[in-house]
């Protein structure tokens, strides 16, 4: 292996640390894994295309690129957090303007019982030993340096804590804004959440923009639930059209605990999601439902990894892709039951429409399978409109771009069917059509 | 020397050998003991006074490939070609992607141009073991002992049978040799296609089979023939008792049909022994290809201790419009097989054709699929992957469809499913699907299980015993690529299959 190359990315990015003034510095650890994090940065670069992970997303231009470090205006800056609200969702809420905590912006002052939620910068200001499990984490794998760069400057985040019982009845809505600002800008965000034993929560993860930006976003997540513990995780990602946006989700499962997780992916200009579910307890149960509608030369990249390590796990996975105009979407699905992991289910779907000669879909569904007592499933499609179904539609009246709206919509909708709030599903479903071309 | 060169008259009655390997094995037939003792004789001495001549020194340079060369009296730009792929294998790293546990191979250590280490004398002292795989096989006695290295007259007979067909081939136009012949009596024509279709650099185990193949077979079939039997390489592989490195051509011009089969049933008892072939075919206009395997190398034993290296490049080139190129193997053998059968589907209408059954068993490793390239208009592609796993072994499909932007209307169906026997086995699909084209429509199906214990039971009460429930199963479960074979191969395949599960149940 050739050393990497100092791109301008990674300079800027260092420069960055050098300067970087992030809450606990006092704490030792925590600058010991900030340390170790940034030197692994710094040794290994940004990936190449050679390397598996980033295989179809090509980082060569994002190299060349300065981004500034935090946002120096963030807490100043004008921006309406009543134009993200979300019908029917007005129980505590986080909100983020490029990675910086706004409290003037959030609804955390009447919280109810056995949840415990707050920023990352608050919660280093007390005990953080808590987190000490989750923040000393240190990302070997080759693929993980935008979680590396992370992990060395995240300076905010969300903590967030369900008390064992406890059934938060009002979803918590988690909102980071983009703003524009004079530079590009490089924001970090980290969360530690943790559902009790039998707990259960709804939680919205939502990024949007305020105007036109080109910034660069990440966010590492670690989730843990125990065991009997239920989440219900809406991911609404509609980015600025020119910004970068890294995610990277580890969720943990112990013994009969339930993950649902919906992922709408809309904005952003490239865009990377990183999803770890290790369905580590038996009985164990996770949904994945995920659509991303593309166009302009917007690039998508979901590398979704599930591990059946568990007996009686079972896991289904439904996915949408649409490429239109110019843009990429990329899907991996990766299943794994390990060894002993006898009675596990799981199941994948992928299925893409490519809409222009332009756009391109690359996925990757991926079994590996070490135990005998299994159902394992997976299929991908990459396909068209079916020209009769718009013959139809035409033949009624319905305009040809209008006809493709409706359908292309069709053949996401069925993704949210299962979505119990029903404001929050019409939203989605809203949000999804505003997206598709000349609806 | 010595006792290993044969005389002339021996290479006349050998058909698609005229290299010094296969006087080897003409003595081999004529006088084994002798050969024997001679082989004896260098095992126990170490070093004999013959081996410049006959055998090449362990190692690999730029010497070898040359005497290489010049043993098997090649042109010069032969001998060119081998170098420029020696050089460029050089800077080429190992790959490490495929999902295969192995222990680094020292290829300085490798003799390329070498017989194997022993050779039963007779039938009394080969493994009762492979006697016994052989008896359930049907393998008639002549054929065992070939199988197992060991001479017999009968050899002659498929020697002899061999000269007749290749007499109605070139009545019919049809030239078939080895590929040591036809760079001596056909230049112009391995000179067109050697390496069109898997460059001597395309990867590192063609660039080492580019730069020191020993032999292999060459097809030509010219405009419009209809290839009047099937061709095979069975007997050939058995008769030169080696192919480490082959290399294989098949042409078919504008028209032209053939169908050849590639049987790998000759063990060898060699530790790890690195078999890295390349084929390569190329059909023109209307052509058809249809490539069929069945591979049962030496497994190595339970415990994963021998067995053979099997790393291939097998790639198929689909130049001319509305031609076709199927392939069908069914993998048994081999301690590790790493191998993906290809189409590069240029020509419009073109179609690719994948039929797979793969089965691991103790300590076996597969990593085994297929690419499809869809270059041109209105091309399309079939797979269909069955992988079976048993004992200790890990199975994988690892394959790419991908649809290039001109690549109008093209069309990709793949199934491929994995039947897992036994707790401590691992089962994979790796399926990769990269669509430039709107039009294209391309669809992946995989599934993976145990055998239920609904069918066995159902299979039990009725009186039939577990291993027969089991390979009854297994038979239905690879149907859909038994059938893509020939008849006497799907026969073989079968017991193939019966023989490599036993012990698997229970």
């Amino acid at each position: 292996m050739s050393e990497p190359q100092r791109t301008p990315f990674v300079d800027s990015q260092l420069e960055a640390a050098a300067q970087a003034r992030l809450p606990g510095s006092s704490i030792g650890w925590l600058q010991a894994a900030r340390r170790e994090n940034l030197d692994a940065f710094a040794a290994s670069g940004l990936p190449d295309t050679r390397m598996e992970a980033w295989k179809y997303t090509a980082l060569r231009a994002l190299g060349q690129r300065h981004f500034a470090s935090g946002d120096e205006q963030a807490a100043s800056r004008a921006v309406d957090a009543s134009a993200f609200a979300l019908p029917g969702i007005d129980g505590p809420a986080l909100v983020f303007v490029n990675g910086v905590f706004r409290a003037d912006l959030s609804r955390i002052d009447a919280l109810p019982a056995g949840l415990d939620l707050q920023p990352l910068s608050q919660a280093l200001q007390g005990d953080a030993e808590p987190l000490r499990f989750a923040l000393s984490r240190h990302y070997r794998e080759g693929g993980d340096v935008f979680a590396r760069l992370n992990a060395a400057l995240a300076g905010d985040g969300v903590v967030l804590r369900v008390a064992a019982g406890a059934k938060i009845a009002q979803p918590v809505h988690l909102l980071f804004i983009g703003a524009p600002g004079e530079v590009d800008l490089a924001w970090h965000v980290r969360h530690v959440i943790e559902l009790g034993e039998d707990a259960e929560l709804s939680l919205i993860e939502h990024h949007a923009s305020s105007g036109d930006q080109q910034h660069l976003g990440t966010q590492v997540a670690d989730i843990v639930l125990r065991k009997g513990a239920r989440l219900r995780q809406v991911t609404l990602q509609d980015a600025a059209t020119g910004s970068t946006l890294v995610r990277h989700d580890s969720v943990q499962l112990d013994a009969q605990a339930q993950a649902s997780l919906y992922v709408l992916e809309l904005g952003g200009a490239l865009v990377r999601h990183d999803l770890h579910a290790n369905l580590a307890g038996d009985r164990s149960r996770l949904e994945t439902r995920g659509v991303f509608v593309l166009g302009g030369r917007q690039h998508v990249d979901t590398q979704m990894a599930i591990r059946h390590q568990a007996l009686n796990t079972s896991s289904e996975s439904v996915w949408r892709g649409v490429a239109d105009q110019r843009s990429r979407g990329v899907f991996r699905g990766a299943i794994v039951v390990a060894e002993g992991a006898d009675g596990s289910d799981a199941s994948l779907s992928s299925k893409n429409l490519l809409l222009s000669g332009q756009a391109e879909i690359d996925t990757k569904p991926e079994l590996e399978i070490y135990a005998d007592e299994v159902k394992a499933s997976h299929g991908a499609t990459v396909g068209q409109l079916d020209e009769r179904s718009l013959f139809y539609l035409r033949s009624r009246g319905i305009p040809l771009a209008e006809a493709r709206s409706m359908l292309t919509a069709a053949f996401c909708r069925a993704v949210f069917e299962p979505l119990p709030e029903e404001g929050l599903r019409e939203h989605l479903y809203h949000q999804l059509m505003a997206h598709l071309p000349s609806a | 020397m010595t006792p290993v060169t044969a005389p002339d008259d021996m290479n006349t009655t050998m058909t698609t050998e005229t290299t010094d390997r296969s006087d080897l094995s003409a003595t081999t037939l004529r006088d084994n003991a002798e050969v024997a003792a001679a082989l004896g004789r260098r095992y126990e001495a170490g070093f004999v006074t013959d081996i410049e001549t006959d055998y090449l020194p362990a190692g690999l340079s730029e010497d070898i490939v040359r005497q290489l060369s010049a043993l098997k009296k090649e042109p010069e730009w032969m001998t060119e070609w081998r170098l420029k792929a020696y050089r460029h294998w050089l800077t080429m790293p190992t790959p490490d992607w495929a999902k295969l546990k192995l222990a680094p191979i020292d290829y300085q250590s490798i003799s390329y141009y070498a017989a194997p280490k022993s050779g039963p004398k007779s039938l009394d002292e080969v493994d009762p073991k492979l006697l016994e795989t052989y008896d359930k096989l049907g393998v008639p006695l002549h054929e065992r002992a070939k199988l197992a290295g060991v001479a017999v007259d009968a050899v002659f007979d498929s020697v002899s049978v061999g000269t007749t067909f290749r007499k109605e081939l070139a009545e019919a136009g049809v030239i078939f040799c080895s590929m040591s012949e036809a760079i001596r009596e056909h230049p112009e024509l391995v000179q067109k296609y050697l390496g069109s279709v898997v460059p001597t650099g395309d990867n590192f185990f063609a660039a080492l089979n580019s730069a020191v193949f020993s032999d292999g077979s060459f097809v030509f079939v010219p405009k419009g023939v209809r290839c009047p039997m099937e061709l095979s390489t069975y007997f050939r592989i058995n008769a030169i008792n080696t192919g480490q490195f082959e290399r294989t051509l098949i042409v078919c011009e504008d028209d032209a049909y053939v169908s050849y089969l590639e049987g790998c049933t000759a063990p060898m008892r060699d530790e790890n022994q690195l078999h890295a072939a390349v084929v390569e075919l190329v059909a023109l206009e209307r052509a058809q290809i249809k490539y069929s395997t069945v591979q049962n190398w030496y497994p190595g034993d339970e415990n994963g201790v021998g067995g053979i290296y099997n790393f291939v490049t097998k790639r198929g080139d689909c130049r001319g419009n509305d031609s076709k190129i199927s392939w069908t193997q069914v993998e048994t053998g081999s301690a590790i097989t790493w191998k993906y059968p290809s189409c590069v589907l240029r020509g419009d209408r073109s179609v690719g054709e994948f039929y797979s059954v793969a089965l691991t068993h103790h300590r076996q490793q597969a990593d085994t699929g297929t690419k499809m390239i869809h270059i041109g208009k209105g091309t399309k592609s079939k797979i269909v992957s069955k992988g079976i796993s048993a004992g200790r072994s890990n199975n994988s499909y690892r394959g790419l469809v991908k649809v290039e932007k001109g690549a109008e209307g093209a069309r990709n169906y793949t199934q491929c499913d994995s039947l897992l026997i036994g707790k401590k086995c691992g089962a994979h699909t790796f399926p990769y699907m990269e669509v430039k084209n709107p039009t294209a429509i391309v669809e992946h199906e995989a599934t993976t299980s145990k055998i239920s214990d609904d069918q066995l039971f159902y299979c039990r009460s009725r009186g039939i015993g577990e291993e027969d429930a089991v390979s009854m199963i297994v038979d239905g479960f690879c149907k859909q690529v038994f059938r893509e074979l020939p008849m006497e191969f799907a026969v073989e395949a079968k017991k193939l299959l019966e023989v490599s599960l036993e012990g698997a149940v229970g």
